[in-house]
């Protein structure tokens, strides 16, 4: 009995899964329309979809495509906001609208009881949104309240740094517009431009669920038929700025009980043909809980609750993303960290063994996410709106399947750039800046409002950081056994840097910094042919300093005591 | 409208091992899916003094290895088979689920059950682990504004420990756990016979069985956990508090009454009357306050459901220049309307059109069924009750609404918790 518990079993034998077949139609005016008819449950859902989202806002209008989609909630020709609530509602349905930076999308869900009203509804608010003044006077002031709110949130400050130092010029480096944006926004332009983008010739009506195809098509010709098609042109973009090298950027945040990092750069366009070997690259790395970075830095080291790795594919260009919330004394520590695994996937090839599970991951998990019509609505609308072969979602699986250990080498060399990053710190800037320092040789700070801050007036509201400079004659408490140890230690201002030397074996002192009276410092010592790294903490009092010394060589932090040398 | 809706009934197979690990089987072939959750009776109300936090701490622990499984094996295991899976504390309960390709049922049942049987308790990945929960902590709560106060009213509502005391715990108290605490607590509240394995999703009925018993049958039972006292009085232990909120960019404010526990048809009422109040656009005070007076940015309400004394919450993030007490007594009038003249008829048809379809839709995913499951099994001893509750809710009457939010939604015995800014800029 026990034999058969010491290794994982054998997996049964597997159970094909193939995405349901669409029934697919155009009507005359260019809608697109996707049927999916499923009768397991009394349930449909529709989705209204849009090409059209953020990026395509005017210069001088700025959340303008937001704010519409928020609108046609709002009021139509038939009824009131309220109204439209308590039409949707009573019958237990949902329908809601919002814009991404490419798209646009109504979504709706309900009992098939009440499929028929409720594809009413969704056209009533798609083609006959009236934009009340009032209604829109009250949208600009919540949403101004709303930004206020977001301000207040340290991974909203993050984004916000990341997208302006990756995108630049580009709409895609804004994840919000500015209250005076918002200000600005105006009924008359909210109403031309639905006119100008709501058209059905870029768009598309996905229908899963329990429904019959012959009254659902005679009602979707009713209702969408007649709605005139309208040619608008497209839209033409600044190109993203060239990074040359790694930058810091920090947001001030007082009162921060972490600190929110990311590491960014540009990567990939949905539509690249490197798609998949980044995906399969990300998943390797970063993207799980089983990933390299995940793996390091919280169950390793324990600085954080979760860190990842992501890749953000937009209609026209996308990042790479590294993200943690560490706490705040570890910031450097986790930097480091960080810059060891995206360095390491660049410069060794993953093992076949990373190769197969991430490939297993992503393979395995496609049906879950295609078990509610939920999940199989986003799987669709993806494909359709980003344009992907018709049979995408039927070959996921075989594409995925033919990435390779070189693919994936390539993916990282191309799309993991640690030389220029843009690093971005939201937290206290007292305590982050000397940490984050070393890794870039530019540097700029913000206040949550996103004013400037002078780099020099970080740290003056706290003390001084003590002089550390000299050779310290230090006693380690060694499970009672007193070994002693001396630090000889250089001084730029907060940046610290020496020479550890210990009976074991001694190691240069790199990336330590003073806040105040603490001292942090990692040593690299050579010990009988291996390389381990020593932690020391320390509190500076005059010519005497105590603290702790950490590394993984030992169980506990031995604690010690020294005194500076005249 | 009023006719029977008649939703068909899941397929509910249960059983019980020889050493009591209950188990519920719901055999549905739709998709090639299996969902795997195991519920142990054990939350954070079962935490003493001193130790707060630590149900949760042990839920990380679970996932550090057993005798058969290597540290962070079981998310290696379950993703690269290409599952999904998680665990979560509540005051209730600790769980754990994966969503596995229907052929990787056994691996789920192998890796649930190693875990069951010998998890492996070392004081590096205690420390570890300790230190992630921290950074969870921080992450959740101490580094979001208003991150803390739903923490807050629990202590103001509930007098006694086990109930008022919050699931994530102190620092302090997750520093003073030690490895004797954790294998402690393991014997005490992870044995077979205090828990519930559910698997819902594409199986064969025979197959499980037969894994089920080769890989749990021979996990020992342990003596029952203590008893548990969640007795409340039906007193508040506080009825205001002023909360300085140094991440907070706005006053806000959060009212929290005691309600009777879970299923109680008073406390199905209340959740009703809830709904009514503060669920969606067309809700009672979205219409009075977000529009209407347009006061306040954003709403919000809940029912905190328990086997024990449970509660009700309604909250609000007033626009800046607004009076907050006039918010109060627009919330305090809507309230005493329920109580006085009940829902409407069109109220009454408004929730039983949303009682059917939030029921529908919750039966779509292979976990969301492996999980209410495991709640009716674990709560209330009966899984079936799954196919009773949508009529159980259908049955509550406007009346019984009405009486309920006289009973406990009172002016009085309520908690008020008073935010304030408190930043440094």
């Amino acid at each position: 009995m026990k034999a058969i518990r010491k290794t994982a079993p054998e997996a049964l034998a597997p159970v094909p899964f193939n995405i349901p077949q669409a029934f697919k139609t155009k009507l005359d005016n260019g809608l697109r329309v996707i049927l999916f008819e499923d009768s397991r449950l009394p349930l449909v859902s529709y989705r209204l979809a849009f090409l059209t989202g953020d990026a395509d806002d005017p210069a001088e209008a700025i959340g303008r495509t937001s704010a519409m989609a928020s609108m046609l909630m709002e009021g139509t020709l038939n009824y009131t906001s309220h109204q439209l609530a308590e039409r949707i509602e009573r019958i237990g349905a949902s329908l809601s609208a919002n814009a991404s930076n490419d798209f646009t999308a109504i979504s709706a869900s309900t009992l098939s009881l009440y499929r028929d009203e409720v594809l009413e509804l969704l056209g009533e608010i798609a083609f006959r949104p009236t934009f009340p003044e009032s209604e829109l006077d009250l949208y600009r002031r919540n949403a101004i309240e709303h930004l206020k709110f977001q301000r207040s949130q340290a991974n909203f400050l993050a984004n916000e740094q990341a997208a302006r130092l990756i995108y630049g010029e580009h709409p895609y480096s804004r994840i919000s517009p500015t209250a005076a944006d918002i200000e600005k926004l105006d009924r008359e332009g909210l109403i031309k431009y639905h006119a100008a983008t709501l058209v059905p010739n870029r768009a598309m009506l996905i229908a899963i669920g329990d429904l019959d195809r012959e009254s659902f098509l005679h009602q979707v010709n009713d209702q969408f038929g007649k709605w005139e098609k309208n040619e608008r042109p497209g839209t033409t973009f600044p190109p993203l700025p060239e990074r040359a090298s790694r930058t810091l950027t920090i947001v001030d945040r007082p009162g921060s009980a972490q600190a929110n990092i990311i590491l960014a750069n540009r990567s990939l366009d949905r539509l690249s043909p490197d798609y998949f070997s980044v995906l399969v690259m990300n998943q390797i790395l970063g993207a799980g809980a089983s990933s390299r970075v995940f793996m390091n830095l919280r169950e390793e080291k324990g600085y954080t609750y979760g860190a990842y790795t992501r890749i953000d594919a937009k209609m026209l260009a996308g990042d790479f993303e590294a993200t943690a919330e560490v706490r705040t004394s570890v910031t450097s520590d986790s930097l480091k960290e960080f810059f060891y695994e995206l360095d390491r996937i660049r410069a060794e090839k993953a093992t076949e063994e990373e190769l197969t599970d991430a490939k297993n991951f992503l393979t395995g998990v496609f049906p879950i996410r295609a078990e509610t019509q939920e999940g199989l609505t986003g799987l669709i609308v993806n494909q359709e709106l980003y344009g992907l072969p018709d049979d995408y979602l039927q070959t996921y699986r075989d594409n995925v399947n033919a990435v390779t250990l070189d693919d994936v080498y390539a993916a990282a060399n191309q799309y993991v750039l640690p030389d220029q990053m843009a690093i971005v710190i939201v937290g206290d800037a007292d305590e982050v800046l000397p940490q984050a320092r070393p890794y870039a040789s530019a540097i700029e700070i913000f206040d949550t409002e996103g004013n400037p801050i002078e780099p020099a007036a970080v740290g003056s509201k706290s003390d001084e950081p003590a002089e550390v400079a000299g050779k310290w004659i230090i006693l380690l408490d060694f499970q009672g056994q007193q070994v002693p140890v001396t630090m000889t230690l250089e001084q730029n201002n907060d940046a610290v840097s020496g020479l550890l030397e210990t009976p074991l074996g001694s190691g240069e002192i790199s990336e330590g910094y003073v806040s105040g009276k603490k001292l942090k410092a990692t040593s690299n010592l050579e010990i009988q042919g291996q390389a381990v790294d020593f932690t020391i903490i320390g509190s500076v009092e005059g010519g005497t300093i105590s603290g702790e010394i950490s590394s993984v060589m030992v169980p506990a932090p031995l604690p010690f005591t020294g005194t500076r040398e005249a | 409208m009023s006719e029977k809706f008649n939703l068909p009934p899941l397929n509910i197979d249960q059983y019980k091992l020889g050493n009591g690990l209950r188990v519920v089987l719901n055999r549905d072939m739709a998709v090639p899916v299996v969902a795997v959750a195991v519920y142990y009776d054990v939350g954070s109300r079962n935490e003493r003094e001193g130790r707060t936090g630590f149900a949760h701490l042990f839920e990380h622990m679970m996932f550090q290895g057993s005798e058969n499984v290597p540290k962070a094996g079981h998310f290696q295991h379950i993703m690269k088979a290409g599952g999904t899976m998680n665990g979560t504390t509540s005051s209730e309960r600790t769980n754990y689920f994966e969503t596995l390709p229907a052929n990787q049922l056994p691996l789920g049942l192998w890796l649930e059950s190693d875990r069951m049987r010998s998890l492996a308790v070392t004081q590096e990945n205690l420390d570890n682990q300790r230190e992630a929960v921290k950074e969870e902590k921080r992450l959740r709560y101490d580094n979001q504004p208003y991150g803390q106060i739903f923490d807050l009213i629990n202590e103001m509502i509930f007098q006694n420990f086990a109930n008022a005391h919050s699931t994530i715990g102190s620092m302090e108290d997750l520093d003073d756990a030690s490895v004797g605490d954790v294998q402690e607590f393991f014997r005490t509240y992870y044995a077979p016979n205090n828990a519930v394995l559910v698997l819902s999703g594409a199986f064969e009925s025979d197959t499980a069985k037969q894994l089920i018993a080769t890989y749990f049958g021979d996990i020992p039972s342990q003596p029952l956990p203590p008893a548990l006292d969640v007795a409340e009085p039906t007193d508040v232990a506080s009825t205001h508090r002023e909360w300085e909120d140094k991440l907070a960019p706005f006053p806000a404010f959060l009212i929290g009454w005691k309600t009777p526990k879970r299923r109680d048809p008073e406390f199905l009422a209340l959740y009703l009357a809830g709904k009514l109040l503060y669920d969606g656009d067309s809700s009672r005070l979205y219409q009075k306050l977000v529009k209407g007076t347009e006061a306040v940015i954003q709403l919000f309400g809940f029912t905190d459901e328990r086997r024990g004394p449970s509660s009700i919450f309604v909250g609000a993030i007033p626009k800046p220049e607004k009076d907050l007490s006039e918010i109060r007594e627009v919330i305090m009038s809507e309230i005493v309307s329920i109580s006085t003249d009940g829902p409407s008829a069109d109220e009454m048809q408004k929730l039983r059109n949303q009682l059917i379809n939030d029921t529908v839709r919750n039966r779509q995913s292979s976990m969301s069924r492996a999980q209410q499951l495991a709640e009716f099994t674990l709560y209330d001893g009966d899984p079936e009750l799954i196919n009773g509750e949508l009529d159980e809710l259908l049955a509550v009457t406007s009346d019984q609404i009405r009486n309920s939010v006289r009973k406990f939604m009172s002016s009085e015995n309520r908690s008020l918790l008073d935010i304030k800014p408190a930043g440094k800029g």
